[in-house]
């Protein structure tokens, strides 16, 4: 079989690749098609690779105070910009805790949302950030919000032949964020996240929390949140919070941990996270 | 021991750096992997799909049709021999069954891995399936399906009971346990699990074999014994032990995973059907399931005592997991029971065990051998009594520890014991009696935990030839494979200790079949104290022949003549002296014949003392010479999830004398992080008959930010009089404490045991709700 | 029956070299096979246990999970190809006195992570060290004296 590497400079003449060879893998990063690869679980005819679109690479701030990342955007880079503050902290976070430096320096968040591995640690963040994902394809662009990416395990709103381009942030908001992981060590997949934000004035705060790793795709129930709106300190309200969060999970057993764990932890991540959000502001 | 006046340059007692180290930071030192042969083929391996099955037949002919393809090799190709440590129950490649999901079945030798990897996919073998048997439980049951129908007629090193699916039993006791329980004012009984472990060496096991024209075959290998992997192969393969020549390269690290044959019979079998050298490297994910693990343990253990501390009785029963072949598993269980009373004074202990074949992979040597998973139950239970007899845990042990002078468990005399200084010096350096430094963080709960151990230093048997140069220059040659923890410098250092020249002047020879002489094998802590003992007594031969040459030409007496650093010997108290470099001359040219010093031994104290105790099964009958350890680690769990992380850590380890002390720290560490990845995070897991994470993204194991920054490696040394300057083994006393001290920190934490490992997140966090329910109850 | 090669070049160790690969073979494979450069290891082929990491533009990357033909242009560096570096050789000096070489299979891709953290961070504390070392797997040291050879070179270094 003989096998082709193409490397198109524009997202259009990577979709006419798509449309021409449909067998054909798109190659971000490598981590994990590479990787595959390397396992014998892919054997493609075709690689598409995805790092000479310029378009697809940086991170920017839009004239609305939004943030538009480029699929192709490594984990480093994300994981060091400024740009990413306040209520979006948590999207930086989760990027430095992706795996080592070394993968950080070759993996990209499009590669990584479009993979979505349920244990992966964007999705938790974006879902909680309100992304927009968008996707391109011959007929043309469309956007899809996070919580509507993930369909099924492993399966997105990607439709055959589109390609994830871009993740537009809306613009910060002020506050506290950020991303709390367990897992088995350092690097590995997360058993269990939570990406949380926290914004508004005092006696009015309102919070945001997608938890990670216990169902297809991450869980967020922002009915939940608003009736905590302005009563986080109130421990039977985050505790509904929790139970809300529990009511939506779908966790699985797996050699990382059991599906019951991970039920019994979502509320006390919760919780902790909460904490950890506190003990920055105090020590701001 | 007697003072050395000047000290010897890179002599015993100084860290001074590997020799390789300069090839290996340069990216120069060749592992198996890297070497390559003129001709050479790759070789790919076809894993059973079954975990228990009968094989019909094989239809090869599309894989020998397939691109590139030179060789395909099936069980029909290889003779009936079988081979094992213990009980020869294994042949090269899997004959009319199959055990195990995973096992090598076939093999293909083609001009590319990919290639041959390819060509693997297309043999089709005949299997008639099998009910499996996927626990020792369902091994023991009445009708539970046999997997080795020919076990009574395997050979077998010792008496070890085999029947059935028990591929050995073992049972050793001392005084009389059974009554010795009515004398006890307080009785603690458990049961406990631990799990099985990846090796993670993380070069994968490979080899690369090429045969002669006149039939002879030369065989690198990643190996820990070069004599182990020929006699292997030489069994499996019926082959006359004088044409397999073994060689090595630099080992990218073993734990016991490259000590007994993983697929060197295959890569010669290949190589001498293809005609051409092949070269074989398993990936990672047949380094997984292919190979070997840890035992998985299940121990019910019972510990007996008067209510002011002294110890009367303890008992520990095994069952053990052997997988589907013995390997080293009689040994291991044997081990354990004899480490299983632990380093005390019981009046009446018993210990006994079974060894279950199941159709998984075989179970083998890993660092500690047994210990770690004894040492996790028997040290849980006596710090559980010293909290009910409110005695400190220190305390508790200091009144019954073993001392110099008296007995191991079975009788044999322990001629030197640290344990004392060990103790001492944790307790000291840790603040024992303070607890942790800091206060736990919001959200987080801190313990504090002890343990302590023993193990063995010598076993079997090994061997030097030291040689002088014509210029003076030595070469020692033990045949003891290097696998990263430094035996070619530490016994180089002790030649040239012995001989007083600087360690530049010592070179050391690979180990190979054809020169070196018998080393049974890198492993069970043996090197420095087995072999060395063969180089100093070896050396010592050296020296008496220079001082035989030096008195002629010096003409004195051989009283009068020493050594002197830097390759001299003198007339005591005269300036009158000679370079080595004229002695050797006048050996090789004129008088004497070249220097040689020899020396092979056999390990000789017997492990037990019929006066003493009895023992059925004993797998060793001369196994001793013990070191000794104690560690205390300081936890913190996490409240919210249950995660357990350590904070610091401490362990002492009486070494007897630190040849390389940097070298002894670095075994110290690296013992640590292995026994920390075994009591909180690895497990390897079967899903059914099939192992559900054979790859590095399922199965973890500790990274640089997993570790405690604070690990501090205390040496203590109690001189072992026979040892090679009072030199003891420490390559595995360091794991085997881990699970237990961290047990016991997490008791502090939690107020829970936990008596099954891995203790995940999961587990401590179930201990902690239960005993927080119960404080409010 | 023959597979579509691909043919670039890539700057390897300040040389040039000429790959003739086919479109899916790994940086990792071909280093090693195509031009015998073996201090690069395979310890994994998933990207995990980290003795493949070499230095491509500068960024510590998996050469197991890294196409060679993506490669094309770029700039590979491999432990074998430091030369005369006064940072590296500083730090395998470091490595190999200090106890930080066990086996060594894992001591490769060591110095390529140190070597990028000593670019970014002179004088790194004990911390951003083990961060930097965090996707380089050892089995045999438990760290410590890894990360003490890191820290002394540094010092060393820039006092």
């Amino acid at each position: 079989m003989s096998r082709l590497l193409h490397r198109p400079g524009s997202v259009d003449e990577a979709l006419a690749l798509l449309a021409e060879r449909p067998e054909a893998r798109l190659l971000a990063g490598g981590a994990t098609l590479v990787a595959m690869r390397n396992a014998g679980l892919v054997d493609a005819s075709a690689y598409v690779a995805l790092d000479g679109i310029a378009e697809l690479r940086g991170i920017e701030q839009l004239p609305d105070g939004g943030l538009r990342i480029g699929a192709m955007t490594r984990h480093r880079e994300t994981a060091t910009c400024g740009l990413l503050r306040d209520s979006l902290e948590v999207v930086r976070r989760a990027a430095s805790m992706i795996a080592n430096p070394v993968v950080r320096n070759m993996g990209t968040m499009g590669g990584s949302v479009a993979n979505a591995d349920p244990g992966a640690d964007y999705p938790a963040a974006l879902v909680c950030v309100d992304v927009e994902l968008e996707l391109a394809g011959t007929e043309g662009r469309r956007r899809v919000p996070a919580a509507a990416f993930v369909q099924d395990w492993y399966e997105t709103a990607l439709e055959p032949g589109e390609i994830l381009t871009a993740i537009f942030l809306p613009p910060p908001r002020t506050g506290r964020s950020t991303y709390r992981k367990l897992a088995r060590v350092s690097g590995d997949y997360a058993i269990a996240s939570c990406a949380m934000a926290l914004t508004g004035g005092q006696g009015d705060e309102e919070i945001a929390v997608a938890i990670g790793g216990c169902g297809p795709g991450p869980l967020r129930d922002v009915g939940a949140e608003a009736a905590l709106r302005g009563r986080l300190d109130d421990p039977g309200a985050l505790a509904a919070l929790g139970e809300a969060l529990v009511a939506l999970a779908d966790p699985i057993d797996d050699v990382r941990a059991s599906a019951d764990y991970r039920l019994r932890v979502i509320p006390r991540l919760v919780r902790a996270t909460l904490d950890d959000l506190r003990s920055e502001r105090r020590a701001a | 021991m007697s003072e050395i006046l000047e000290r010897v340059a890179g002599g015993v007692g100084q860290g001074v750096a590997k020799r390789e180290n300069p090839e290996k930071v340069n990216g120069r030192a060749l592992y198996i992997a890297d070497l390559y042969r003129p001709g050479m083929l790759h070789g790919a391996i076809l894993a059973s799909p079954h975990a228990h099955a009968r094989i019909r037949g094989y239809d090869v002919s599309a894989a020998l049709a397939a691109p590139g393809v030179v060789a395909v090799l099936t069980g029909d190709d290889v003779g009936d021999g079988r081979m094992g440590a213990f009980i020869k129950d294994e042949h090269a490649l899997a004959k009319g069954k199959t055990l195990y999901v995973g096992e090598p079945v076939a093999a293909v030798a083609a001009e590319t891995e990919e290639q041959a990897r390819a060509a693997c996919r297309l043999i089709r073998v005949d299997y008639e399936e099998l009910p499996a048997v996927l626990s020792p439980e369902e091994g023991l049951a009445p009708d539970a399906p046999i997997l080795h129908e020919g076990l009574a007629g395997y050979f077998k090193v010792f008496d070890a009971g085999s029947e059935g699916n028990i591929a050995s039993r073992s049972i050793f006791s001392e005084g009389d346990v059974d009554s010795a329980w009515a004398e006890c004012d307080l009785i603690v009984e458990d049961e406990f699990t631990t799990q099985p472990q990846a090796h993670l060496a993380i070069e994968p096991c490979g080899a690369l074999a090429e045969m002669d024209a006149a039939g002879r075959v030369t065989l690198w290998s990643a190996n820990q014994s070069v004599f182990r992997v020929q006699a292997n192969v030489c069994e499996s393969l019926s082959l006359p032990m004088s044409r397999l020549r073994c060689l090595t390269p630099h080992v990218g690290g073993g734990f016991g995973n490259k000590m007994e044959p993983h697929i060197q019979p295959i890569t010669v079998a290949l190589a001498m059907k293809a005609g051409r050298p092949v070269k074989l490297i398993l990936s990672r994910e047949e380094d997984f399931e292919m190979v070997r693990a840890r035992h998985p343990f299940r121990i019910r253990m019972r510990t007996g005592v008067k209510k002011d501390g002294t110890f009367v009785a303890r008992e520990c029963e095994a069952l053990v997991d052997c997988g589907a072949f013995a390997d080293d598993s009689p040994g291991v269980l044997g081990y354990a029971l004899l480490m299983a009373r632990g380093p005390y004074r019981f009046p009446h202990a018993k210990s006994h065990g079974r060894l279950i074949y199941t159709n998984k992979l075989r179970f083998g040597a890993y660092r500690g051998f047994g210990n770690p998973q004894v040492t996790f139950a028997g040290e849980q239970q006596i710090d559980e009594i010293a909290r009910r007899l409110e005695i400190d845990p220190i305390a508790l042990r200091r009144r019954n520890m073993v001392g110099a002078g008296e007995p191991w468990f079975l009788g044999q005399t322990i001629a030197s014991n640290g344990l004392p200084e060990c103790l001492d010096a944790v307790e000291a350096a840790s603040g024992w009696k303070d607890g942790p430094k800091a206060a736990a963080a919001p959200g987080k709960r801190r313990g504090r935990g002890l343990a302590v151990t023993a193990h063995i230093s010598g076993l079997l048997g090994t061997g030097a030839i030291v040689r002088m140069l014509e210029d003076g220059s030595i070469v020692l040659n033990t045949g003891a494979t290097d696998i990263g923890q430094g035996s070619d410098t530490i016994l180089s250092q002790m030649c040239a200790e012995a001989l007083k020249v600087p360690l530049d002047r010592v070179s050391v020879a690979s180990p190979d079949t054809d020169g070196s002489p018998y080393n049974w094998g890198t492993t069970a802590s043996r090197v420095t104290y087995t072999t060395g003992r063969a180089v100093v007594a070896a050396a010592g031969e050296v020296e008496r022949k220079i001082k035989e040459q030096a008195s002629e030409m010096l003409e004195c007496a051989v009283e009068d003549l020493e050594l002197r650093p830097g390759g001299r010997v003198g007339v005591a108290g005269a300036d009158k002296e000679l370079p080595f470099a004229a002695i050797s001359a006048r050996a090789h040219w004129a008088v004497g014949g070249p220097i040689v010093g020899t020396n092979t031994l056999v390990f000789e104290q017997a492990t037990h003392d019929p006066k003493r105790g009895v023992a059925l099964g004993l797998p060793f009958p001369r196994i001793g010479v013990y070191s000794f350890g104690a560690m205390v680690v300081d936890v913190e769990v996490d409240e919210a999830s249950g995660q357990v992380k350590v904070v610091e850590a401490w362990s002492a380890v009486d070494a007897g004398r630190a040849i390389n002390p940097l070298l002894v720290e670095v075994q110290l560490e690296g013992a640590f992080v292995q026994g920390m990845g075994f009591a909180l995070v690895e497990e390897m897991v079967w899903d059914g008959p099939r192992l559900a994470n054979p790859s590095l993204m399922d199965y973890k194991i500790p990274t640089s930010r997993d570790v405690p920054a604070a690990l501090h490696s205390i040496i203590v040394e109690a001189p072992e009089p026979g040892g090679p300057f009072g030199a003891k083994g420490v390559g595995e006393i360091g794991i085997n404490p881990v699970a237990a001290a961290i047990a016991n920190a997490v008791f502090e934490a939690t107020g829970a045991r936990q008596r099954h490992l891995p203790m995940t997140p999961e587990r401590v966090l179930d201990g902690l709700l239960a005993h927080d329910a119960e404080d409010r109850s | 029956m023959s597979d579509h090669v691909e043919t670039f070049e890539i700057a390897v160790n300040g040389q040039r070299r000429r790959a003739a690969v086919e479109a899916d073979a790994t940086l990792l494979t071909w280093l090693r096979d195509g031009l015998q450069a073996t201090g690069t290891k395979r310890g994994c082929n998933q990207g995990v246990c980290g003795s493949c990491t070499v230095m491509i533009d500068g960024w510590p990357q998996r050469a197991c999970l890294s196409l060679a033909a993506a490669c094309e242009g770029r700039e590979v560096r491999t432990v074998e190809g430091y030369g005369d570096d006064a940072v590296m050789r500083t730090l395998q000096r470091r490595f190999a006195e200090g106890g930080a070489v066990q086996c060594g299979f894992c001591t490769s891709g060591m110095l390529i992570s140190a070597r990028r953290l000593l670019a970014d961070s002179p004088r790194p504390d004990e911390a951003e060290v083990r961060a930097a070392l965090s996707g380089n797997l050892c089995r045999c040291t438990g760290y410590k004296k890894i990360v003490d050879a890191v820290l002394l070179a540094a010092e060393e270094l820039a006092p």
